[in-house]
Order: C-alpha cells, then structure tokens, then sequence
C-alpha cells in the first residue's frame, strides 16, 4: 500500500499545480511551504485573518496525497483523555466483574496463595489493552496505516498544558501512554497547526513548525480564486465583486471581509440573479460580507464611491 | 555555499529574530531541497524555517533582499562613455578621439589593476566579496570601526600594490602609462567609494543588534519625561514586553473545583482499583482564576511630562491583560477603555491628553468618583494601580475613601513619578495616602517600572 510520503511531490510548481487542479489556488509562499513540509516532514504553523483558507489548506493536502484527514479541534480545556485516547471504563468494569466469576475456573488445582499468584501472573495483562482503549484524533493519526494529515485546529484556543504535551507528538511523532508504553506513528502524519493567534504561542512549539502566514488575497489571486470556487460567476461580476472587497479591505473595519466571505458574497449574488452591482444590492447583501453591524454602518457611506469604481475597473 | 547561509543567519540574528541551531540546521535542509535557482522559493523556504511570527518573517525577508544583493558594483566609466551622447556618429568620433590619443591600457600583472581596468564588476564584487570574508566583516558592530573594515578589504584586495602600480606607471614620460596611471587612480577612488557603501549596508545588517540593545538600554534609563517623541515607538514595545511578561503570569491560575459536575470517566478509572466503589471523586469543573485589574491615571498639569508614559503603560495594559478597567482623571474620574479599544495608541493618547489632559488635579474628587462608581465592584481579586503625584492642590485628600478600598481590594499600589524626597513637600498630600497602599514607590525611569513590576509579579505569584 502507497503511504503518504510515496506521493513525490517533486517541485514546488508541481504542488501548486496539483493545488489547482483541486480549486486550491495558492501563491508560490504556500506551495513552497507544502513542499518543504512533505519532504522534510515538519508539521506547519499556519497563521492568519479568519477565512483566509487555513483549514482548506490541510483538507486540500490531504486530498491531494490522498490520505485521511484526521481533525482536533481545540478548545479551552481540551486535556488528553479527548485528544489521543481514553479507557473503555464500562467494558473494564465488566472486564473485572467477569474475571471475579471466572477466577474460580481459572485457579481451580492450585493450592496456596504464591501459587495462585503465580498463575494469574501468567496470564497475560488484558486489563490496560489496546482492546479497552478509546482512540481520539491523535491516537487515530499515529496508528493509520497510511498516514494521514492531521490538522489541529486553532491551537491557540487550548491551554499551556496541552501545547506542551503536543511537543512530543510533533518532534518524535510518538505519545507515551504509561499503562502501554510509547506508541510511535506507523507513518509520521502530515501536521499542520493553525492559529488566529488569540494567544502568543511557546518558542518551543513554533520552533518545531515551519511558520506560514497566508495574508489577504490580492485582487489577483482573489479573482482566480473566485473563478475557481464560483465558476458560474460572469467575468464582468467577478472583477467588480473583487475590486469592491480589495476597496472594503482598506477600511478600518472590526471584522475585514476574507475570502471565504467574498465567496459567499459571490454566491448570493449568483442567487439573486446580479448582472451587475448596484449600491441598492449591496448595501442590501452587505451583510454577508461584514458581520458587525458598526462595521455594516462604517462601510455603508462609502458603498456608493467603492460600486463606482468597481464598475470602472470591470468596464475597463 | 554553507558559510554563506550561516552569514545569513548571523545576519537575521543582528535583525532581531532568535534563530536557534537546530533552526538554522532545518533551514539549511530546506535549502538543500529547494535549490538555489528560484530566488522567491528560496527566500521563503528561509523566512518559513527562521520566522516564527508575521512580524518576524517580514524581517528575514528583508533581510534576504539586502543580504543577496548582488548589484555591488555599478558601471564604469568605460560605460558612462557611451551613455554621453545619443547620436551615434558623435559617439564614433569620441572613440575616434580617444584612440588618436592616448587609450590608456594596462599591460603589468597586477590582478586588481587589471579587474579596475576592463571594468570586470563580477570579478571585482567576488574579490570583494572575499576580502570581506578574510576580514571578517560579519563581527562589525559600531559604525566606528567602518573605516578600520574599508581599510582593511581594501589591503586585502591589494590596494597597496595597485598604489605602488600607480605610481611606478606616472613616473615616466610616456602618455600612455601616465594616462593609464590617471585612469587607475580614478578606478581606485571608486572602489574606495564602493567597499565603503558595502562596508556600510553590512553595519546595518550585522550591527543593528548592537546599535540597538544600545539605545534600548540608554533609553531604560533616561527620565521618562524626557523621551523624545521619535523614540515613542521604542519605547512603546519595551513597554509592550514588560506587559506581556505581566499578563502571563497573571492570567492563568486555574485550580480544580471540589464541587460542581462529577467527571464520571476520570472517577470511575481512578476506582477501579477500589473493585468500583467510588472512594475517590472527580470533578470536571475548574476554577479560572481570573484577576481584575483596576487603574487610575493622573493626566493633570503637573504629571503633564509623565502623563504621556503612563498613558503608554496603560494602554500597552490594555492591550495584554484581559480584564482591565482604565481610568484618567484630573478633577473627576473618566473611563478610557473605549478610547483604548478603538484607536491606536498615539492617537488614543493624543485624544485623552486633549479631552481630560491639563488642569489641576484633584485627588479628594477623583476619590469621591470612586466611591460612587467603582467601589461596589473591588473585591479581594481586584488590584488597583494608582498612577499620579498625589499634589492635590491644597484640596481635602479624602483619603478615607483610600482606606475603604485598602481594605477591599487585594493590593492598593501607587507609582509616583516624583523622586521620595519630594514626597510631602508643598502640596503634596502622599502622606495622607501612604497608609492605605500596600506599595507606594517612586516610578519615573522604565528601569523602575521593569523592577517594580518583577515585585507585583512575585508577589501575585505567591499569592
């Protein structure tokens, strides 16, 4: 069976192809990025607004290597026992009660307390066994045949704690469970981290990942991007739709629209028929563009002006 | 090609990034995968290896245009010929001239001479290039030691020995070796200029570590007051990174609770050596200990050199610690967190100073104020920063109102920007207040402001 790593990806322009030819379009920053992380195998720190496709970029990875996709998402609070495994607790409870019924059974002949030790002993410990063990994303990415991409999700949203136990799965790709012992990967997972860098990260953790930050789009890269994902959209309406949010994203704005809501944006536009905009249709749909209503009112003196210019460029 | 990379390193480093080995090693195994052929994904595979945040990744890159420059040399005056005219036939008889003279040609031995004379600007940026190397350019550190480099590149590309040349070629009488001899002088005071410009673009690559932490330095210990505006930024970041080191300390102290939901998985394990019997409990709940941090600024005329620091501090605060109340005053009490959420911070503070700034302070009112609106919410979580002079300009202190929120709050501490023995002088009214803080201390350089905040650390950490 092919793992993940058998997939040569042999140059950057060959990532960005195959980033591509599945909608994914990215600049040469993130296809160098993606190369180098594949064939070094270093998990990735990807920074950045909201909505500028952090998480597309893992789901993307791993459709293009053609291995699972295996997510944690973190949170405040989320400890171990839901990150990499947990005890069956119930099958071990029933575990103990069968075995007090078979005991009798199973020491039937021996005669002594030493000796009855002694074979049980020689049983075979089932009690901690991989049988009663509940795996979780992480347990679930070191043991996947093929290897997979594992994206953890807002890892500034956890704790200390959890970042510091993610160190060992990031450098040696192995977790020590201490009932077990060291379980390593079968292959090493694919890892990218991302963050909204609602809290600084540790030096330790960064220093292990190859730091990306994927900004805003420019009006270049969001118009192929838009024709990707919103094929329909006429190439009159596209140039406006961008040349529009590239105008919003100057604005000094709570929540600046990003791509993912330009998408939206476009579909709706789609939906309601649009030919072209007019100040009337977006001042009417601006709202799934912005998601503040100071910022919905901030941007709305400006919608006149900004369609305008719109108009100019996709006329030019 | 690896001396160069570790050059580079030396480089990013002198820019401020922390690039540890085991960094610089992954880099140059990134390197070694993408090649050198395309700039732009070598410049990437770089900066993703070396940055670890937005800010830092935009100086390595800048660091890697000015380090991979590679234009060191500009034209000589072999091209500019050319470039004079525009009419072709003109051009002609100029080198028609030229020929008819004396075309100054170099026929010795002299590898330098003979780079300067067919103008080979490859050669030359490598022999420089190397001379910088032998010399051990990377090491610079002030700006005065640029002339000791240039002085020293230039021995080392023989300068000496393209001087004796020099001379030796105008000692006799032919027109040719003198005009070869004028020629190669004026080459040499180019190159002069060229190492000199090099010299310098590397201070600022390499030096710029030094330079700084100097300034860095002098700053923490100059008077608050007198910081020049132009130095704000520096300052605001030192600032910056004192709060941040507040704020960690301060922000997470979670304990678990012994009440609340029963965490039946964790109990149940932790049982079953117990044959299941639930001996011992488990709770989900957990306990975020989460301070409150209450601060009073003086913006009055008489902390009116201070004021500006201070609002720094607070508005740095501000920007780290999550559950902050800010407050200025000179008369009355007015709160500023909205102005610090929603401006940045120059223009935050300018709106302050031009709102509430000025005017004579009145210490007894601001208490009043307190009491009204503040008092209820102090509780035993609740630290409360006084920043201001105490002058109360013969006004009744009202320090009674300090005692109530003494005895609520968890901590009362005052920073005066006025040295202790002016305490209590003139109107000053710091001994009415003193009593009721649990630290009172004088705070006018950042060095204080570094220390006093290590004790407030300590002393939140061993609570």
């Amino acid at each position: 069976m092919k793992d993940l790593y058998q997939e040569t990806l042999s140059s950057v322009a060959e990532v960005q192809r195959h980033f591509e030819r599945h909608h994914y379009i990215c600049d040469e920053r993130i296809a160098t990025c993606v190369f180098i992380a594949h064939n070094l195998q270093k998990p990735v720190l990807v920074e950045g607004p909201a909505g500028v496709g952090k998480t597309e970029l893992a789901k993307t990875t791993a459709q293009l290597l053609d291995v699972p996709l295996v997510r944690l998402q973190c949170y405040e609070g989320l400890d171990e026992a839901k990150a990499l495994y947990e005890w069956k607790y119930a099958k071990q409870l029933l575990y103990t009660q069968l075995l007090k019924d078979k005991l009798g059974e199973l020491l039937e002949g021996t005669r002594g307390l030493r000796e009855s030790m002694a074979k049980i002993h020689a049983h075979e410990d089932l009690f901690y066994s991989e049988d009663f063990l509940e795996p979780r994303p992480l347990y679930r990415a070191l043991h996947e045949p093929r290897g997979c991409v594992l994206l953890i999700d807002e890892i500034d949203k956890s704790d200390q704690e959890f970042e510091a136990f993610l160190l060992e799965v990031l450098s040696d790709f192995q977790v020590s469970i201490p009932e077990l012992g060291t379980i390593v990967a079968r292959v090493k997972p694919l890892v990218f981290l991302t963050s909204n860098n609602s809290r600084e990260l540790g030096d330790a953790l960064k220093r292990r990942c190859l730091h990306l930050h994927i900004p805003y789009p420019d009006a270049a890269l969001e118009s192929r991007i838009l024709s990707h994902r919103v094929p329909e959209l006429s190439d009159r309406l596209r140039t406006e739709v961008v040349t529009f949010v590239q105008q919003l994203r100057e604005l000094d704005l709570k929540k600046v629209p990003s791509i993912s809501e330009t998408i939206d944006w476009a579909r709706t536009l789609l939906l309601l028929h649009a030919a072209d905009l007019d100040a009337g249709l977006v001042k009417m749909t601006l709202n799934t563009l912005l998601k503040f209503e100071t910022d919905i009112e901030a941007a709305g003196e400006h919608v006149r002006g900004f369609v305008e210019k719109a108009r100019q460029r996709a006329g030019a | 090609m690896q001396q160069t990379l570790e050059n580079f390193y030396k480089a990013v480093r002198a820019a401020g990034v922390a690039v540890a080995p085991a960094n610089s090693i992954e880099a140059s195994r990134a390197v070694a995968l993408v090649g050198y052929r395309e700039r732009g994904i070598l410049k990437h595979a770089l900066s993703m290896n070396l940055a670890k945040s937005h800010a830092d990744q935009l100086l390595v890159e800048e660091c890697f245009e000015q380090f991979f420059r590679f234009d060191a040399f500009r034209d000589g005056a072999r091209d500019s010929a050319p470039q004079g005219g525009d009419d072709p036939t003109a051009n002609a008889e100029a080198s028609d001239k030229k020929t008819s003279t004396a075309e100054p040609r170099y026929e010795g031995e002299l590898p330098l001479a003979k780079m300067l004379m067919a103008g080979d600007r490859t050669a030359l940026a490598v022999a420089m290039q190397q001379a910088a190397r032998d010399a051990g350019l990377t090491d610079i550190w002030f700006f005065t030691q640029k002339s000791l480099y240039t002085q020293q590149i230039l021995q080392r590309m023989g300068l000496r020995e393209l001087q004796d040349e020099i001379r030796a070629l105008g000692e006799g009488s032919c027109p040719t070796r003198i005009a070869t001899a004028g020629a190669l002088r004026t080459a040499k005071d180019r190159l002069y200029e060229e190492v000199r410009d090099f010299v310098e673009r590397q201070l600022g690559m390499f030096g710029k570590t030094a330079v700084q932490s100097l300034r860095e330095r002098h700053l923490q210990k100059t008077r608050l007051s007198n910081i020049d505006l132009r130095d704000f930024r520096i300052m605001h970041e030192l600032v910056r990174k004192m709060a941040r080191r507040l704020s960690a300390l301060y922000s997470r102290k979670r304990k678990r609770a012994d009440r609340g939901q029963l965490d039946f998985a964790r109990t149940l394990r932790r049982n079953v050596a117990h044959d299941g019997v639930l001996f011992e409990t488990h709770w989900k709940t957990r306990f975020v200990d989460k301070p409150r941090v209450l601060v009073l600024c003086d913006v009055s005329g008489s902390v009116q050199a201070y004021a500006r620091f201070l609002l720094l501090f607070l508005h740095s605060l501000n920007d780290v610690l999550k559950r902050i109340d800010s407050y200025v005053f000179t008369g009355s009490l007015a709160s500023v967190n909205d102005i610090f959420d929603s401006y940045p911070v120059a223009e935050a503070i300018d709106k302050i100073m031009a709102e509430h700034g000025f005017g004579g302070s009145d210490y007894g009112g601001m208490l009043l104020d307190l009491e009204r609106d503040c008092l209820r919410g102090i509780d035993h979580r609740t630290t409360v920063l006084i920043l201001g002079d105490a002058r109360n300009n013969n006004l009744d202190p009202r320090s009674h109102i300090l005692q109530q929120v003494h005895q609520r709050a968890k901590r009362v501490i005052w920073l005066n920007p006025e040295p202790e023995s002016f305490w209590n002088t003139g109107d000053s009214v710091m001994r009415n207040y003193r009593p009721y803080c649990h630290l009172a201390k004088t705070c006018n350089t950042l060095d204080h402001l570094e220390r006093l905040l290590d004790d407030l650390l300590r002393a939140a950490t061993a609570a």
